[in-house]
């Protein structure tokens, strides 16, 4: 039965007979039927088929009862939905009031998870193998933190807060509540007659005469009276010399030596902070003063009053133990004194460093055995490294991609599945 | 009318009644269909009810996008094939069956002779779509077929069919079919039919 002949294929017409054609489809079945005789016996043929399939009658069962395993069933099913509690507890998703769910939905949900958890692997992966940008994203997240935690907090008094100025390179900064430590005459017990201000600065200097800067430095140290708390110098290869010093210099002279020892070389970076320590210094001494009243009266006890053995060691212990306080005070205070007349300057003095011309160019030999040298050991770290990230990653990256892997291929199947439906 | 869906909503909800219904309405039917495909009557009478059972247990799993009636044939189609694969690992028992139709016409048995001869997928497709009067589309998801091709095996299973009926409405008194391999059978209605072959 050929389609130019017929518009209709006989399969067709089996469905029209069976009620299963399309409505147009139906239609032109219809009309093509009633005139064509060949349709008409292939039709019969169809009909006659199903007419004869069904001599073939089953007599009905007898017993049209429910068993009584089903009747049993029912019972137990009746009585668990009286008492949903009592079996298996309570149903999350009754709880939740929420819907069951297709088998699909579950399977794109755990794709999407596993994805995301892959990609998130293998983002902490790259951060971590190329560590720039991830430090500079959590300094930069650090640095907006703290500018976001300095905005919280309340202003301090102007008596508390602590002056600090730091500046880059050349801008000469002027502490305007400068202490002047060496100003006050501070006796054992005398009160500070202005603000006793505990100075620091940093500087940061790039010169090109290493040897001539770090004379010069010493220099302007010894004749503003300053001397060296610490210094080191290290002179790695490769690279230029650098001179790291913790400079002592009278507080008033800080302003004078900074600007001097500026003259040295390139400031890179320059800084100064003070923070006011009167209020420390007026307890201690103070404190100081009490102790000592204290070391008298017990001192009297002693000589005037006669007592016990007893009672005449108790007040010696007493007297040893305010004056080992009174020690310990006297050493905090000349500490602090010394502090605010001896500002501490942070020197860094590093040298330019210019690359040395190769007086004896390498030979090719050996630039081609120190390539190959290179390469080996370059394939066999990444040959290791390999290894050690399927160790360290692999289990997990299967558990992930497996998962990923199933769900897409039950969404794969439903597609299909879809697709040939319709 | 209430229709089987919501029935078997109402029975999701505990109605006993619903359930009740829903097995009035299918039971016959269903033993058909398991008469139709086993030897035994006795062992359709379990299945038709043991179909119910696995109806109650699996309440829940029940979604209203899918018709009772494909939901139903779709568990006796596994408790069939379960059934079949028990009968082949104890064939010692076969012997014991009970024979189907005691009182089955002559033409009754050349059908089901004549079926038997369909490969067993086809065969399938007819008896669903001629005894249990299922839907291309219902019989496409119950056997997960592509409708296209459920329609393409029905005819030509209808087709094979007719071949292997026409010798039989050109006779009478004796039963002559041509098998699938060649070979011609006679066959007298007094013969019992083979254990059918699915």
């Amino acid at each position: 039965m050929s389609m130019s002949k017929h518009p209709i294929a006989e399969e067709e017409l089996m469905a029209y007979l069976d009620g299963e054609l399309s409505l147009d489809r139906a239609a032109t079945a219809a009309e093509h039927l009633e005139k064509c005789r060949e349709c008409q016996n292939v039709a019969g043929d169809l009909q006659s088929v199903s007419r004869r399939l069904m001599v073939w009658q089953v007599e009905p069962s007898e017993d049209s009862r429910i068993a009584p395993s089903v009747a049993a069933a029912l019972e137990q099913r009746g009585q668990a939905e009286e008492k949903p509690a009592t079996r298996g507890g309570l149903s999350w998703r009754k709880v939740f009031q929420m819907p069951r769910l297709p088998r699909w939905v579950w399977s794109s949900g755990i794709a999407v998870a596993s994805l995301a958890m892959l990609l998130f692997m293998f983002g902490v992966l790259f951060f971590s193998t190329n560590h720039s940008p991830m430090q500079y994203v959590n300094m930069d997240l650090a640095h907006k933190k703290m500018a976001t935690q300095r905005a919280a907090l309340p202003p301090l008094p102007e008596s508390e807060a602590a002056s600090t100025i730091v500046t880059k390179s050349g801008n000469n900064v002027e502490d305007g509540r400068a202490g002047g430590g060496g100003e006050h005459e501070r006796g054992s017990s005398a009160v500070p007659a202005g603000p006793m201000i505990v100075r620091t600065a940093g500087l940061t200097l790039t010169t090109k005469e290493f040897d001539k800067a770090r004379t010069g430095l010493e220099e302007i140290l010894k004749r503003h009276g300053g001397y060296v708390g610490q210094l080191n110098v290290s002179a790695p290869s490769g690279s230029g010399r650098t001179l790291n010093a913790t400079l002592r210099v009278p507080a008033d002279q800080l302003d004078a030596t900074m600007a001097e020892l500026k003259k040295l070389g390139r400031v890179d970076v320059e800084s100064q902070s003070g923070e006011e320590v009167t209020q420390q210094y007026v307890d201690l001494v103070a404190r100081l003063a009490n102790a000592r009243n204290s070391e008298q009266r017990l001192t009297e006890i002693l000589r005037h009053r006669t007592g016990e053995l007893s009672d005449v060691l108790a007040v010696e212990v007493e007297i040893e133990r305010v004056r080992g306080e009174i020690e310990q005070m006297e050493a905090e205070r000349k500490n602090l004194a010394h502090q605010v007349d001896f500002a501490t300057l942070s020197a860094t003095l590093t040298e330019e460093y210019e690359n040395q011309l190769q007086a004896v160019p390498v030979s090719t030999f050996t630039r081609i055995r120190n390539a190959a040298v290179d390469g080996y050991s370059t394939v066999t770290e990444s040959v290791v490294s390999l290894v050690l990230f399927l160790f360290s990653y692999g289990p997990v990256l299967l558990l992930w991609g497996g998962l990923l892997f199933f769900s897409l291929r039950i969404i794969w199947r439903r597609l299909r599945k879809n697709a040939k439906n319709t | 009318m209430v229709s089987d869906e919501a029935l078997m909503l109402e029975f999701q909800r505990g109605s006993r009644e619903a359930f009740e219904e829903l097995f009035a309405r299918y039971r016959g039917p269903l033993y058909g269909f398991f008469q139709r495909r086993l030897e035994s009557q006795e062992r359709a009478e379990d299945l038709a009810q043991e179909t119910f059972l696995a109806v109650i247990r699996a309440t829940a799993r029940y979604e209203p996008r899918a018709l009772v009636r494909t939901y139903l044939y779709g568990i006796a189609l596994k408790l069939v094939a379960a059934e079949r694969r028990k009968q082949q690992n104890a064939p010692a028992n076969q012997s014991d069956a009970e024979p189907a139709t005691d009182d089955a016409t002559e033409e009754a048995l050349w059908v089901r002779q004549a079926l038997g001869k369909l490969d067993v997928g086809e065969r399938e497709i007819l008896m669903l779509r001629e005894y249990e009067q299922l839907s291309y589309s219902e019989i496409a998801e119950l056997l997960r077929l592509p409708v296209n091709t459920v329609r393409s095996r029905l005819f030509r299973s209808r087709m094979a069919l007719k071949g292997y009926l026409e010798p039989e409405m050109k006779s009478h008194g004796t039963v002559t079919a041509r098998g699938a391999t060649g070979n011609t059978e006679v066959r007298t209605a007094e013969v019992r039919p083979e254990k059918d072959e699915a």
